[in-house]
């Protein structure tokens, strides 16, 4: 039962687990 | 290289400044975007990526090699250079313990005028937001 409840919490989390955000700096844009 | 970029599959918005050449990605609401195609893309377009930052919520790992990983998706995970912060977050490794950081993916090397990425993108933790 442990094992279910550990694997059920780790599942959620990667659920949860995103890219929020990217930032790039870039040279010879014109 | 806007259009280009916004063209990408998870982008769901793309602003670019002239003035000092960032540009701000926006992800679809899921998070499913690949930094690597972006990178690319961006290459594509004509134009070099002088560095790339991104922040992001996920899990630590360790990979088979003893190093630590950061998954951002069941499919996504990208290696962690070494440094002072992946060493703080390492205890977190195999928990369900979700962080959000800020890192760096992708770094032009000094004195190249330009460099390809790498297909391999390694993260350097910069920052770490947030545990969970």
């Amino acid at each position: 039962m442990n094992k279910l409840a550990y694997l059920v919490l780790l599942l959620a989390s990667v659920a949860q687990a995103q890219i929020k955000h990217i930032e790039m700096r870039v040279e010879g844009m014109t | 290289m806007k259009q280009h970029l916004g063209r990408q599959s998870g982008v769901q918005n793309v602003e670019v400044s002239l003035l000092d050449g960032k540009v701000d990605i926006t992800p679809k609401e899921d998070g499913r975007i690949d930094p690597a195609q972006l990178l690319k893309a961006t290459y594509d377009s004509g134009v070099t990526v002088a560095e790339m930052d991104i922040t992001a919520r996920g899990k630590i790992m360790k990979e088979a090699s003893g190093g630590l990983a950061f998954q951002v998706a069941p499919n996504q995970s990208f290696a962690c250079m070494p440094n002072d912060l992946s060493k703080s977050s390492e205890s977190l490794s195999g928990t369900p313990a979700t962080v959000t950081v800020r890192g760096q993916l992708f770094k032009k090397p000094a004195g190249k005028k330009k460099a390809q990425p790498a297909s391999q993108l390694q993260l350097t933790i910069l920052q770490i937001q947030k545990r969970e």
